[in-house]
């Protein structure tokens, strides 16, 4: 007995170094912050009350790329503004042509960003809205520019924001002008990377980027960014596609939650399909 | 340090240091989240947790800091909505790696020192490294890229952060 104190006293620091190295493995099988429960809530309502204390401290230099992101903004407005009374126009010509329903407009819920967590590349972001305005987990995120990103955890008062910058996120993406798809990751920076697009199709820089109607996640046709960048690799088969987002990340300060989920019927049936597909394969 | 004490009586208990070292990571946490984006240079910003974790593990050694890395591991990754755990790792390990310069009644005297920078760098580089490791895995880049992009910069950064302490302990 002696003998195994004296192992412990003169090994101790190995000793707990490999235990808080397990237990810091076994808090990583957990999984992320999202599947803590109430702690996550707690976390979520206290990061979100500190941030909304010291909101109203100002970022000059985010208020200088501000200022230019809305010059640049004001002056892309007022070209879509002419472009988009015509095709107003043009849109009322062709409905009442076709006699297609009328779309409705869902819901929007407006929120300040109260804080911005977008040190060592995690980036999230923290709303003034949460469960008790109607936010939930899985709704999408927007500004006048385009794509935001998703609510991945809730408080009474405040909400997480998944932002599009963020390894988590994987968006069914399309090229606007050719309706090519492809998948949406982030690798670092302020850009994102379209994938799974072959060589041979159509996809130019400058092309607009917007949500694919086979997202779960997010609603069709949002904005998300333009193409920045197209290359071929010399040994893929598919294109390196970088798209800019339309968001500027840095300066956003106001939100508006889509108030829609993703349809569970929808979901139930694809979720159905791949399980039972999952079962045959298993079973050969 | 005979010095430091005289002037500091109550930092001789060591209760007291672990409660004023729980109330520096508690408060290292809300400048994290409330601050540190107005210093950042693109998405990179210091790491002041892990500078944290250098300064116990140089005053109070390697046992000591080794916790303190897990503990500040934990609550930095609570905070930043990452996946429990990854911080806790490295910052282990970060605090363990400090706590081989441990040299006792003499941490005061290296964190005064240009010592204390090239420390805070390798107990950075090798945080970053193992961090990244778990970062970059489900991602589609090239692991030494993503490293020599964001871990070496982080590490210089939260180097250069970690030049004040040395100056405020070094006038004292």
């Amino acid at each position: 007995m002696r003998r195994v104190i004296e192992f412990v006293v003169r090994f101790k620091n190995y000793i707990t170094l490999c235990s808080l190295v397990v237990m810091s493995f076994a808090f990583m099988s957990v999984g992320s912050l999202s599947q803590l429960g109430g702690f996550r809530a707690v976390i979520v309502g206290s990061i979100g009350w500190i941030q909304s204390l010291f909101a109203w401290v100002p970022n000059p230099v985010a208020l200088k790329s501000e200022n230019t992101a809305l010059r640049e903004l004001n002056l892309q407005l007022s070209i879509e503004s002419s472009r988009y009374r015509q095709a107003m126009v043009e849109n009322g010509t062709l409905r009442n042509m076709l006699l297609l329903p009328t779309y409705t407009d869902d819901k929007l819920i407006a929120a300040d960003v109260v804080g911005k967590t977008n040190t060592e590349l995690r980036n999230y972001a923290t709303i003034n809205r949460g469960h008790d305005d109607g936010i939930k987990e899985g709704q999408a995120v927007v500004t006048d520019a385009g794509l935001v990103g998703t609510v991945i955890g809730t408080s009474a008062h405040y909400a997480i924001l998944q932002i599009l910058l963020n390894r988590d996120v994987r968006i069914s993406a399309r090229v606007y002008r050719s309706n090519v798809d492809g998948i949406l990751t982030w690798e670092g920076e302020q850009f994102l990377s379209l994938k799974n697009v072959p060589r041979t199709y159509d996809v130019k820089v400058g092309d607009l980027v917007v949500t694919s109607n086979y997202s779960i996640s997010y609603p069709t046709n949002v904005v998300i960014g333009r193409v920045s960048n197209v290359s071929d690799e010399s040994n893929s088969l598919f294109r390196k596609i970088t798209v800019t987002p339309s968001v500027n990340f840095s300066t956003m300060d106001q939100v508006f939650v889509i108030d829609k989920l993703p349809n569970k019927e929808r979901v139930h049936l694809e979720d159905s399909i791949t399980h039972r597909q999952l079962q045959k394969a298993m079973s050969r | 340090m005979a010095k430091y004490s005289e002037r500091a009586p109550t930092m001789a208990n060591p209760v007291f240091r672990g409660i004023s070292y729980g109330v520096a990571a508690m408060l290292l946490s809300v400048v994290h989240v409330v601050f540190l984006r107005f210093i950042a240079v693109g998405s990179i910003t210091p790491d002041l947790m892990l500078i944290l974790v250098v300064w116990v593990a140089l005053i109070e050694g390697q046992f000591t800091g080794t916790i303190a890395g897990f503990a500040c591991g934990l609550l930095f990754d609570a905070i930043s909505g990452d996946v429990i755990g990854t911080n806790a790792l490295a910052k282990t390990i970060a605090g363990f790696v400090a706590g081989y310069f441990f040299k006792p009644g003499f941490g005061i005297a290296i964190i005064g020192n240009y010592r204390f920078l090239l420390i805070v760098t390798l107990a950075g580089l090798i945080h970053n490294l193992l961090y990244f490791t778990f970062y970059v895995r489900p991602m589609q880049v090239g692991f030494f890229e993503f490293v020599l992009t964001y871990g070496i910069a982080t590490t210089l950064y939260t180097t250069v952060v970690a030049v004040f302490p040395m100056l405020v302990v070094n006038r004292r």
